[in-house]
């Protein structure tokens, strides 16, 4: 498939694949597709605007540079660019913390849990997880949530579910454990 | 250390997705990707199945001029090649680059490190960490001096040893123990640890691995000789 055709389709995959060519309009359609996605997640967990914009200035030009080895490695889709984005936000939040500066309440300083059973974009791969994190108990499916929906340390798990860090981490690996026996099956 | 056992390093690939591992832990399984396809499968496995996890952050307008300030800095992005990550060994990751090797230069200076007339520089990188200099080390007549810049310390009871291999070598030859204080000098260098050569630490028992032509632990850090 040339350049002109990958750009001209819609599809984060394709993309990824053409901006391993070193095709700039093509990063420029991956950002034009992914970037409120992305950005959205960023925001979640660093809670700053102006940080998650950093974050995902980094994330783009992270995903510029790597894009060759990681389409070669595995293939390079939605989940890729997501955890690019995920892991610089976790280091931003290492590096300046967690403030809340805005008063806006859709930013509030309360991580929000939604009923995540049956809130999932409920398309085929989404429906395996949602009935896996069903099965474990409340705690383990709040920590698995925290963590990677707010970017969560143990800490901020134990201060939120006023619970003791032991525990947490003990649900934690559990909760792993039993949602990919679940995955699994 | 990274677990043999499997519900072990399923543990600890989901802890690492979540990005819930300590610093030093999350960059020993970042380390351990590039060599243990075990580790990798794992890691792969959660980033999928937890994606759709993603969806519950609420999708966000950035700012608008944000594309434009990426798009004014691809031209200084070189793209990393797939050829010059598949190279075989745990430290493919080293690298260089003028501009890197300049600007740890005057960081080496500023530090109090006047080098005696270094022939070569090398700094060292974590393989997640490309732009940030963990260790600097210059070569010259008067041996290698390397020193810790931004590295944390090795966990308790573990020590970082240094390691180098020669161009086109396929084994690593052990160089020293770093010292707590961060400094190593070692008068004399194996004579094929030259321009090109690759430095690499690990982490390791307090007195180095067993095997002084191979790492036990984790390889951390990289980065090659290059000429000043």
């Amino acid at each position: 498939m040339s350049d002109a055709q990958a750009t001209g389709l819609a599809s984060t995959a394709t993309l990824v694949e053409a901006v391993a060519r070193g095709n700039r309009p093509a990063l420029k359609r991956l950002y034009g597709l992914e970037s409120r996605r992305l950005y959205g997640i960023a925001l979640r967990i660093v809670r700053r605007p102006e940080v998650a914009a950093d974050v995902l200035q980094e994330a783009f030009i992270q995903i510029w540079q790597n894009a060759q080895r990681y389409s070669a490695e595995r293939g390079a889709d939605g989940a890729w660019l997501t955890g690019i984005v995920r892991f610089r936000a976790l280091d931003a939040v290492r590096k300046y913390g967690r403030e809340v500066l805005s008063d806006d309440p859709g930013l509030g300083d309360e991580a929000q849990e939604p009923d995540i059973v049956g809130r999932l974009a409920v398309e085929g791969e989404a429906s395996a997880l949602e009935r896996c994190l069903g099965l474990l108990d409340e705690q383990q499916r709040r920590c698995v949530t925290l963590a990677f929906v707010d970017g969560f340390s143990h800490a901020e798990i134990a201060e939120h579910l006023v619970a003791p860090l032991g525990s947490v981490k003990s649900w934690v690996r559990r909760g792993l454990l039993a949602l990919r026996s679940c995955l699994e099956s | 250390m990274i677990p043999e056992d499997r519900e072990e390093l399923n543990a600890l690939a989901g802890e690492y997705v979540l990005g819930l591992l300590e610093p030093m832990q999350q960059r020993e399984v970042e380390a351990a990707l590039a060599s243990n396809a075990t580790l990798r499968s794992a890691v792969a496995f959660w980033e999928e199945q937890l994606h759709p996890l993603s969806s519950l952050a609420a999708p966000a307008e950035p700012p608008a001029d944000l594309w434009n300030k990426i798009a004014a800095r691809l031209d200084q992005t070189p793209q990393v090649s797939a050829r010059w990550w598949n190279r075989p060994a745990p430290w493919r990751w080293a690298t260089g680059g003028f501009a890197a090797v300049a600007a740890a230069l005057l960081l080496y200076i500023a530090l109090g490190g006047l080098p005696s007339a270094p022939h070569y520089i090398a700094t060292l990188h974590s393989p997640q960490q490309q732009d940030r200099t963990s260790f600097i080390a210059t070569v010259g007549r008067n041996g290698l001096t390397i020193r810790m810049v931004t590295a944390a310390s090795p966990p308790p009871g573990r020590a970082y040893e240094l390691w180098a291999i020669a161009p086109g070598a396929t084994a690593a030859q052990a160089i020293g123990v770093i010292p707590e204080n961060g400094v190593l000098r070692v008068a004399s260098l194996p004579p094929d640890v030259q321009l090109g050569a690759t430095l690499a630490i690990s982490l390791e028992p307090p007195g180095g691995s067993p095997d002084k032509h191979k790492p036990s632990g984790p390889v951390l850090f990289a980065g090659a000789i290059e000429s000043l």
